[in-house]
């Protein structure tokens, strides 16, 4: 016999509680069930003994089994409980069968628990007293920060009071974090986690007319032909690929410039992975976009019916259309007139072989033979690269195969993450300084700040600075305007309040950041916010493809952390405004539901629904229960009834209802890549998601699981690359430019480490790394220079560089894995 | 690797028992952990009750012959219950929890920590286990039979291994065993 004890996971005993909620990480949003049951009461291994209602062990498949990283203990009602998350296997939509991410299925270990790393969750609001922060009570927090808004809006006007804030969180959260910002204050310094600017992040699609989000998953299976650009959904979209692309049997076209995982599947299985240089996706799709017209393979039929004409492109009046619109003859003749479309060309720019461009073309319309049900899909990685002319490019070819509206045709955003979105009022455009061309454009919100305009910025669930481009001249700044001005010395809440008044009229910044936990940016705050969390209170969230559901409190929040909305509507009634006295969440949902009408993500007529038989919206909607009801959601007698697939009327978001094509300038991307790109030693320093881990690593950073995959942040590297720089998996890397360009335009430098991961899913020249790996600023070498995409002020995020130089070893070898992670 | 992963590692190495470290074995329903000392006694930190379950102890099966084993040649063997399937493989290169004279013997639970499917397929080239054919998970092996790709919540279960003379033995089983709720419950022993 061996001294070991078995490994074990506690079961929920046959009455323990169960609460319906959603993983929150990717935009799948998989559908889990919480159980509860007081500790040291756990069921049984037999059906009838427990609340799973199945017999251990579990058979493969069965989507019953907990694994310890599915248990928990939490505090809910004041008394410790056993917790199990587990993906629901009865569920009718998204995770069928229970099936789950690494992420998600991990997700109990997010709960707060003193015994875990989850011990570091912000408890208190904090005052930044002599450069420490010290406890303070919810009373003076909210009074601080309501005096010094008031300060700075009544003496700077609204323009000095920012506010940066997640644009996806639950939709009762962004609701009053907006109705403060934009509909009391209504300052047009608004910012989302992502970018610079409020607006739209694939403005070249929504001026096809096309709506980026989000096409039904059921259509990812209904599809012979699925081309996936920049997001590889394995793993980061992991359900909707192991659930309803690969089921699905689509041939894959795969465009990126790393051959990932999804990359070799689509190969292996009949696809094609096109593997084209960064930032040459307008000089691909334009050469798809000729090649499919030069054979006659696009889809005439709807063309014909359903694209605008010239006539019908001078009646829009939305500028951007007026301006970028192009009926289909007027796209062929720019396209055709331009060598670089031509096969050979694309090939000279691309790196993408002429006979695989043809081959795609070929595929996704069935050459000379019938016409596939071809989908488009997309992400950061083409978004995040060029932002205008890569959305126009793309979206040109959706429409050119009539991907859009029907069975198996759509185009549009993968998701970055889940939609929560609803605002309370509209953003105040006529106050904002920035325009392009004489049209108004949503404002450069660090630029601003940069310029020293910004004296007070509330930030909310991000890590601001790490988030934005070049991202250490950003901190660097910040640190200086919060230096100005007197030191915080005391805690007494009137001496602390005119030191930080005399930072604002002296010309510096104040910071308030509303977090959980500590990250890169909460160094810089003078006052911490402790924010409650998912699965703290009842909220609800749409997925990717545009499902909503109910998430139900499970936990007790830690301490006296207090949940968002209430935090707003605090700080809101202290600065006099109405309109903030909501009793929960649910009173919440219920005003934000006519706002909503007449979007994607109308459910008004479930709150009317609710509203009309004395009920409580929330409770309506948790009827609908994990497979919830695809907004928008409509009336149907005394039935509500929710929409798979948009565009189904065959009608598109234009003024003449019709779709169009959209000028996708190759010019201004090809000047850009010559400003931003790698010089002299150089090479390109991608980023972005990996399977394992989420955002911020906010959760992950404190999960066992992925601080063992990924104790620090990575670089891949080419064995070519690693060869010429005498490099081994393990080795410690640095990675800098001197050659960024900062918010101002100016050149700056950027600089960060990361453990070498030597692997072929980088073709030489080209390296990749996390965006957002705590203490690893990979957004320093990507540029912060909105004005070179002036249409929307974007940054072009994916396409960082920087010189590789071995400066060391880890011990990590034997520790984390170092094997390729695109086996199939 | 944890420090409660790295002790039960250590003892994989042989190290226990003539030492006689305390191993901390399972993370309780409180989320403190059980210990468990060479006598066999049982000490729970935290002011909880421990976990229900210690009763059955893991067996000490002897599966393979060092003299016997070729380098990248994975054999197959079901421990400690019918029905839990493991890949037990001599990689070539020492690791940190490898038996045997190279140190390069290790065992894992060829159950899927995702949704159950075999995952048998080494890969010799990687020391890896994987793609699983149901959902892609790989597992590396060399390094704690954590999942390199994929989407399993946990590194694959690892089988404690000791070496007597040329035999190769069993002795318990690291992290829970898919589809259990207790890697000693719900099915028969193996036959030793």
């Amino acid at each position: 016999m061996s001294f070991a004890q078995p490994a074990r996971v506690p079961l929920p005993p046959p009455d323990a509680e169960v609460n319906i909620i959603c993983c929150e990480y990717c935009p799948v949003a998989c559908g889990y069930k919480a159980y509860t049951w007081p500790v040291g009461k756990d069921g049984g291994p037999a059906a009838s003994d427990n609340a799973l209602g199945t017999d251990f062990p579990t058979p493969l498949l069965s989507g019953r089994w907990p694994s310890q990283n599915m248990h928990n203990v939490i505090t809910r009602n004041g008394r410790p409980h056993n917790v199990i998350v587990i993906p629901d296997a009865d569920i009718q939509a998204v995770n069928l069968g229970g099936t789950h991410s690494i992420r998600g299925g991990s997700i109990a270990q997010k709960f707060y628990n003193p015994n875990s790393p989850t011990a570091d969750r912000y408890q208190t609001p904090m005052l930044r007293v002599q450069g420490d922060l010290i406890p303070i009570s919810w009373d003076m927090a909210t009074d601080l920060v309501a005096r010094l808004s008031t300060h700075t809006i009544d003496n700077y006007g609204e323009l000095a009071w920012g506010m940066k804030i997640y644009s996806y969180q639950f939709y009762e959260n962004v609701f009053a974090g907006s109705k403060l910002a934009l509909g009391k204050i209504a300052t047009p310094n608004y910012s989302p986690h992502h970018a610079p600017a409020e607006g739209d992040d694939v403005p070249g699609l929504s001026d096809t007319g096309i709506d980026a989000f989000g096409s039904a998953f059921v259509d990812d299976k209904e599809a012979d032909v699925i081309l996936i650009s920049g997001s590889d959904p394995y793993e980061t979209k992991t359900v909707r690929f192991t659930t309803w692309q690969q089921p699905g049997g689509a041939k894959l076209i795969y465009v990126d410039p790393r051959k990932t995982f999804t990359a070799a599947y689509a190969v292996k299985h009949g696809g094609i992975h096109l593997q084209l240089n960064p930032g040459t996706d307008v000089a691909l799709y334009n050469a798809m976009v000729r090649e499919i017209i030069t054979q006659g393979w696009e889809d005439k039929d709807f063309i014909a019916s359903y694209v605008a004409s010239r006539p019908e492109l001078d009646g829009e009046t939305q500028w951007r259309r007026l301006m970028f619109g192009r009926s289909f003859d007027e796209i062929r003749e720019y396209i055709f007139s331009r060598e670089q479309f031509t096969l050979q060309g694309a090939e000279q720019i691309t790196g993408v072989p002429a006979k695989l461009i043809r081959d795609a073309a070929a595929l996704l319309t069935g050459g000379s033979g019938a016409r596939p049900k071809s989908m488009i899909l997309f992400e950061k990685g083409l978004y995040w690269s060029h932002n205008y002319e890569n959305t126009a490019a793309i979206g040109n070819l959706g429409v050119l195969l009539g991907a859009s509206g029907q069975p198996g045709r759509a185009t549009g955003r993968m998701g970055g993450h889940q939609r929560g979105g609803q605002k309370a009022a509209s953003y105040p455009m006529e106050k904002s300084p920035d325009s392009y061309e004489g049209n108004p454009v949503e404002m450069d919100t660090e630029r601003w700040l940069v310029q020293g305009n910004t004296r007070f910025r509330w930030v909310v669930g991000t890590n601001w600075v790490g988030a934005m481009g070049a991202s250490q001249a950003l901190a660097a700044k910040v640190r200086q305007l919060t230096s100005v001005g007197p030191t915080v010395t005391s805690t007494n809440v009137d001496i602390a309040y005119e030191q930080l008044k005399a930072r604002i009229d002296e010309g510096g910044l104040v910071v308030v950041h509303q977090e959980i936990y500590p990250n890169d940016s909460t160094k810089y705050a003078d006052l911490i916010l402790a924010a409650g969390a998912w699965g703290e209170e009842n909220y609800t969230r749409n997925n990717a493809e545009r499902r909503l559901r109910i998430y139900e409190k499970i936990s007790d929040r830690p301490g006296q952390a207090i949940p968002d909305w209430k935090i707003f509507a605090t700080v809101g009634q202290r600065m006099g405004f109405d309109g903030f006295d909501w009793d929960d969440t649910n009173a919440i949902f219920e005003e934000a539901g006519p706002k909503s009408a007449g979007g994607r993500r109308d459910f008004s007529a479930l709150v009317e629904y609710a509203q009309e038989r004395g009920l409580r919206a929330h409770d309506v909607l948790r009827e609908f229960g994990t497979t919830g009801i695809q907004t928008p959601i409509v009336r149907d007698g005394d039935d509500l009834v929710g929409t798979e697939r948009l565009h189904a009327d065959m009608k598109w978001k234009t003024n003449s209802g019709k779709a169009n094509f959209v000028f996708p300038d190759w010019d201004a991307v090809a000047e850009r890549n010559a400003k931003i790109g790698p010089v002299g030693d150089e090479v390109w320093v991608l980023n972005g998601r990996i399977n394992a881990v989420w955002n911020n690593l906010f959760d992950f950073a404190r999960r066992q699981l992925a601080t063992q995959r990924w104790p620090m942040n990575f670089l891949e590297v080419n064995p070519e690359d690693a060869s010429r720089w005498r490099i081994e998996s393990g080795d410690l890397l640095s990675i800098e430019s001197d050659n960024v360009l900062d918010q101002l335009g100016n050149k700056t430098t950027g600089s960060f480490t990361a453990v070498a991961y030597v692997a072929d899913t980088v073709p030489p020249g080209v390296t990749f790394t996390y965006f957002l790996f705590p203490g690893s600023p990979a957004n320093s070498v990507t540029s912060g220079d909105s004005s070179l995409q002036p249409i929307n002020l974007r940054y072009n995020f994916k396409l960082g560089k920087g010189r590789v130089t071995k400066i060391g070893t880890t011990d990590l070898v034997g520790k984390m894995s170092f094997i390729p992670r695109n086996l199939v | 690797m944890t420090r409660r992963e790295f002790l039960l590692v250590g003892a994989a190495g042989g190290a226990v028992a003539a030492v006689g470290v305390i191993i901390p074995l399972t993370r309780s329903s409180t989320g403190d952990s059980t210990f468990v000392g060479p006598d066999g006694s049982t000490t729970t930190t935290g002011t909880l009750a421990p976990p229900a379950a210690l009763v059955r102890l893991f067996p000490k099966l002897r599966v393979a012959s060092v003299g016997d084993l070729g380098t990248d040649d994975p054999i197959k063997f079901e421990y400690p219950l019918q029905g839990q399937h493991n890949v037990l493989v001599k990689l070539g290169t020492q690791v940190a929890a490898g038996v045997g004279p190279d140190s390069d013997i290790v065992a894992f639970s060829s159950l899927c920590t995702h949704m159950g499917c075999l995952v048998e397929n080494y890969q010799p080239e990687y020391r890896a286990l994987g793609p699983c054919p149901c959902h892609f998970s790989t597992f590396d092996l060399s390094a704690n039979g954590q999942a390199s790709l994929g989407q399993a919540t946990e590194n694959l279960p690892q089988v404690l291994l000791s070496v007597e003379g040329d035999d190769i033995y069993a002795t318990g089983v690291v992290r829970l065993i898919y589809g259990h709720a207790n890697s000693l419950q719900g099915a028969p022993m193996v036959e030793i």
